[in-house]
């Protein structure tokens, strides 16, 4: 399949800091990929260095021509006392498509229905932002990065601070995409129980640690006891993963 | 009481056009929550005022005392720029940097006003003299007030999107940094051209009040900025023609108007719900 963004010796930092070295690793056309790791660990660095908006210190980090990202932000990161409604929020995805200085036209407002609709949420359009609950806000929030039709979805910590419901419709929802348009989707999380359980890739950032590979791959003892630094069990039950931390035995 | 206003029209047409200017970019300043952006850039104006009267009283520098508007523009658009990269956020906290630059500006100002040649006389300057404006000030005041408005008024949805969310608008190839200093510089160049009329208070509340009011009776971007609009008009007609008759401050005057109309704003808005 083909690369849509390759990391070839990459080297990610903030001036003279790094925080992860030599990284080459590519995300074909097609992938479902989490990428995971505790707060802190690079994970954002990584995502700004795949959206091109902070370059590696060396190597380079190469995106397919052509490359559009549909980026859905943490939740926190936008201000919900804006006076604005769900579809005034999609439209902005469509913002650079419609060029400097002109208003969106009506085809424009259709799309974002149409993405509303996607995110099943079509009856919502017009509530204002503050009163939708925080599943509604995620799903207004992936519709406006859907209706710019692009090649990848990112999602930044697409489930922080949601109750097990909105944490399962949610991440259903991006699977639901994934399915039915084939759309590449990138995942970040901190929560590998979680993402684990929906995407076919991981990419585990740990302790300046990079790995990456199928879930059958990191989902793995040995593999993840050596990115935790601590003995980890992965149990399995319906089809379902489950890391834990392996209890030390009293004496 | 109408004619005794009318003495004054000029100084009223100044007044609104500060109010319609301020209310409109003090939607932004309120979302944002840079309220505090608008009171430091404020007091940097009348510092370079008051540094403009302070180098106009020394024979090298003697004509700067007359440019007192331009060292002010000068001096704000430098703290606008300030802001608008981040406010030395890596360093300190941008509200710390906003505190600092409010607390020195007012000093400095206090300082170089009191050192300056008929420093006290030009006090008024400072603190701003509405009924002081002329037509051609209001002139001066609408060649400023339009551009930006126009700037405002075409960029409107990408001055929304780098403002309600900018790391999505970066996604999206925006730079934005440069819209920010455009916000800024915008900003900047109204405060600094109301800032000698209307003084540094007058400017806080055109920036802020009308914005509240705005955003507490609307659901809507444009009814937000309408309202706050329609509520800077009416502070500013209601406040005027109340304190020429009475003999009150005009500022004051219109700032307590303001505040009565955002309470009225908050209890309708208290109904509704």
């Amino acid at each position: 399949m083909k690369p849509l963004v390759t990391f070839d010796h990459a080297t990610l930092g903030y001036g003279r800091r790094v925080v992860l070295a030599d990284l080459t690793f590519a995300i074909h056309e097609g992938d479902f990929l989490g990428l995971v790791g505790p707060n802190g660990s690079g994970k954002t660095t990584v995502l700004r260095a795949l959206l091109g908006t902070h370059p590696p210190l060396s190597g380079t980090v190469t995106q397919a021509d052509g490359l559009r990202f549909g980026y859905v932000p943490q939740r926190d990161q936008v201000d919900y006392d804006y006076p604005l409604t769900a579809l005034d929020v999609v439209l902005m995805g469509r913002y650079d498509r419609i060029g400097l200085g002109r208003r969106p036209a009506p085809h424009d407002k259709a799309r974002a229905m149409t993405a509303l609709e996607q995110v099943g949420i079509p009856d919502l359009a017009e509530q204002h932002l503050k009163n939708l609950s925080g599943g509604q806000r995620q799903r207004t929030l992936i519709a406006r990065a859907m209706v710019g039709e692009p090649n990848v979805l990112v999602l930044d910590e697409p489930t922080n601070g949601m109750d097990l419901v909105a944490t399962t419709q949610i991440l259903g929802l991006v699977r639901d995409l994934h399915e039915r348009s084939g759309i590449t989707v990138l995942m970040v999380s901190h929560a590998l129980n979680e993402v684990a359980n929906y995407v076919e890739r991981i990419a585990l950032v740990m302790n300046e640690a990079f790995r990456i590979g199928t879930v059958a791959e990191i989902m793995n003892e040995t593999v993840l006891s050596e990115m935790y630094g601590i003995p980890v069990e992965v149990s399995a039950f319906e089809g379902h993963r489950v890391v834990i931390a392996r209890r030390r035995r009293s004496v | 009481m109408f004619d005794t206003v009318l003495l004054f029209r000029d100084a009223l047409y100044g007044a609104l056009v500060i109010g319609i200017t301020c209310s409109v970019l003090g939607v932004y300043v309120v979302l944002r929550r840079i309220v505090f952006v608008g009171a430091a850039l404020a007091q940097l104006s009348s510092a370079g005022i008051a540094l403009s009267l302070f180098l106009g009283g020394y024979g090298l520098t003697a004509w700067i005392g007359g440019y007192p508007t331009v060292v002010s523009l000068v001096v704000t658009l430098l703290g606008a720029m300030f802001f608008g990269l981040g406010g030395g956020r890596r360093l300190i906290s941008s509200e710390a940097s906003i505190g600092v630059t409010y607390a020195v500006a007012a000093a400095v100002g206090i300082l170089l006003v009191a050192k300056a040649a008929h420093g006290e006389a030009h006090d008024i300057f400072l603190q701003g003299n509405i009924l002081g404006i002329t037509r051609r000030d209001t002139l001066v005041l609408l060649g400023v007030s339009v551009p930006v408005l126009l700037v405002h008024l075409v960029f409107y949805k990408e001055f929304l999107f780098v403002s309600f969310d900018r790391e999505t608008a970066r996604t999206l190839g925006y730079r934005v940094d440069l819209w920010n200093l455009l916000l800024y510089f915008t900003l900047g160049v109204v405060i600094a051209s109301a800032m000698q009329f209307a003084g540094v208070l007058l400017v806080f509340n055109f920036l802020v009040l009308p914005a509240v009011t705005g955003l507490l009776l609307a659901r809507t971007m444009g009814g937000t900025i309408t309202w706050a609009v329609i509520s800077a008009l009416v502070a500013v007609a209601v406040g005027f023609s109340l304190s020429v008759p009475f003999d009150l401050p005009s500022a004051p005057a219109m700032i307590a108007v303001s505040g009565v109309i955002a309470m009225i704003a908050w209890l309708v808005r208290r109904a509704r719900e």
